[in-house]
Parts: C-alpha cells; sequence; structure tokens
C-alpha cells in the first residue's frame, strides 16, 4: 500500500498533444499551474423494478469521463505560441484555441510526477468549460478547465 | 522603487517650502536626521514582504510583494509652513508614479514632540509576481 501525495517532483501532471503526439515531447503542453484537477470516471447506471423483487435491479451503462481543473491563466498555454506551428494545434493555438475550433487532443494525467514508474491515465477528448475570471480581491486570472474524455481512460506506467 | 519615488516627490514638491534629501533618515549624534534638519523629507529604504497569493500543484506558486516606504517630514509645530497642506498632498500624490501595481496606498501620520511636527508617510505598494 503506497499514499499517493502531491510533493515537490510528485505532483499531479497534466499533458496534453495533439491526437496520438502524447510521446513526442516538442509537441506536448505540460499545463502550467494547476491548483486542482478532478479525474471522473461515472459509470452509468440503469435502475429498473420487476413484480418478483423487493429490491431495484440494476445494469450499467457506459461511462462518462471527464477531467476537471483550475488553471492560473498562463500566456503561452492559454493562447498558444501562433509562431511554432510545426508543434502542433495545442501548441500552437493553447488552450482557447483549441477549445474553440473543438479540436480533438490526447491528454495524460500523472498522479505522482513524470518519472519513470509514474503512474496515469491518458485518452482523448475535447476542451470545453473554459471560463477566466478575475476580479479585484482576486487579481490573477484564473479559468476552470473541463476535458470531456472521447471513450476510455487507459491505465499507464511512464517507461 | 525608492528611487523613483523619491524623484516624484522631487519634482512635486519644487517650489515649495520643504526640500527633498535622498539621504536615508539616519541617526546622526543620537538624533535622527529629519529631527535635526527640519522643512527636510527624508525616505526610508524599502521594506519587503512576500507571501503566497495561489498556491499551484506545480510548486509554481504566484505570489504576492508587499514593498512598504515609510517617509519622515519635520517641521516647527508652531510655525509651520504655509504650504503645508500642499505639501503633503504633494508626497502622497506621488505615488501613482509606481505602476504595474495591484494595489497602491499612502497615508500620513502626525507626531508632535516638544516644539516639533513630524510628519511620517506610508506608502505600500502591492504587485503580484
Amino acid at each position: 500500500m503506497a499514499v499517493i501525495n502531491v510533493s515537490a517532483g510528485s505532483e499531479a501532471v497534466l499533458e496534453l498533444s495533439p491526437v496520438g503526439d502524447i510521446d513526442t515531447p516538442a509537441n506536448v503542453l505540460t499545463v502550467p499551474q494547476m491548483q486542482d484537477i478532478t479525474i471522473n470516471n461515472s459509470t452509468g447506471v440503469f435502475r429498473f423494478k420487476t413484480l418478483d423483487n423487493t429490491a431495484e435491479s440494476a445494469v450499467t451503462t457506459p461511462a462518462t469521463n471527464q477531467l476537471s481543473l483550475n488553471v492560473v491563466v498562463d500566456e503561452d498555454s492559454f493562447f498558444g505560441n501562433a509562431t511554432l506551428t510545426a508543434n502542433g494545434a495545442v501548441i500552437e493555438t493553447g488552450l482557447f484555441g483549441v477549445s474553440t475550433s473543438k479540436t480533438k487532443v490526447t491528454f495524460r494525467a500523472y498522479f505522482n510526477g513524470t518519472d519513470s514508474g509514474s503512474k496515469y491515465l491518458e485518452g482523448a477528448g475535447f476542451i470545453s468549460g473554459l471560463s477566466p475570471t478575475v476580479n479585484m480581491d482576486a487579481p490573477v486570472w484564473i479559468s476552470p478547465v473541463t476535458i470531456e474524455v472521447d471513450g476510455d481512460f487507459a491505465e499507464g506506467t511512464e517507461a | 522603487m525608492r528611487d523613483t519615488l523619491l524623484t516624484q516627490i522631487t519634482t512635486n514638491l519644487a517650489g515649495s517650502n520643504v526640500k527633498v534629501s535622498s539621504e536615508l533618515p539616519f541617526n546622526n549624534g543620537g538624533e535622527v536626521l529629519y529631527m535635526k534638519n527640519k522643512k527636510h523629507f527624508y525616505l526610508d529604504a524599502e521594506q519587503e514582504a512576500r507571501e503566497e497569493f495561489i498556491k499551484c500543484l506545480d510548486k509554481n506558486d504566484v505570489e504576492q510583494t508587499t514593498t512598504t516606504l515609510n517617509g519622515y517630514l519635520t517641521v516647527d509645530a508652531k510655525n509651520q509652513p504655509g504650504d503645508i497642506s500642499n505639501v503633503v498632498a504633494s508626497i502622497l500624490s506621488a505615488n501613482s508614479v509606481i505602476t504595474n501595481t495591484i494595489d497602491n496606498s499612502a497615508g500620513v501620520t502626525t507626531e508632535i514632540e516638544n516644539d516639533a511636527i513630524t510628519y511620517t508617510f506610508e506608502f505600500n505598494f502591492i504587485t503580484i509576481i
């Protein structure tokens, strides 16, 4: 048994890339300054009652998979770097770009850093839910980000 | 930041009855300079305090820096310069020269000792890094 905690070098990390490019470092955006991240794997359930049973029955339906996080808005990661056209849409247009263009991305969410042996969940999905906000009591732009996962999570271990 | 503020205060007080000294308000022979040299404004060194503003998972935290500068001006309590109100207002308004802050404030308090009144100014500048 080993608790996965957040400490220097062993923190939660989220990487994004164009679909299928997650192992090409130059095309990968490591989302900076995340405040929190939540991974949702919510299995759907259909419940029904029968006359010969005193309790409801249940069958599973496809799961809804989603990642949600809050980030401090970083100019490069949010708006991208238009000069880096060779590095794919995520690097070039940032979170906002792939959200507005509805470009599917590959993500890899590490639980305890990116060193060899680190566990992660991987999948593909669409960036959604951007809602940058700022006010005079909290004068730094912060935005929620949601990744609506298309399909399943795949568990992996960093080589 | 001290140099910028001092330059603006010097500009604002040009032609007034108060001179601006670039020296720090240190003790000289047991007496602070602003008590010794009346009608001279002194600006102390910067005091800086950093604190965590937003904590991030990658330890790349957002920090808030509060820079405080104190200024001192002593004049004769009974015979204050005729333009003392303008002098105080001019010193306080100099804070606007410092930009890129999320909060910028200035205040003044007074203290009378014997025949002298000392105006103590406090400038606070908060920045995010």
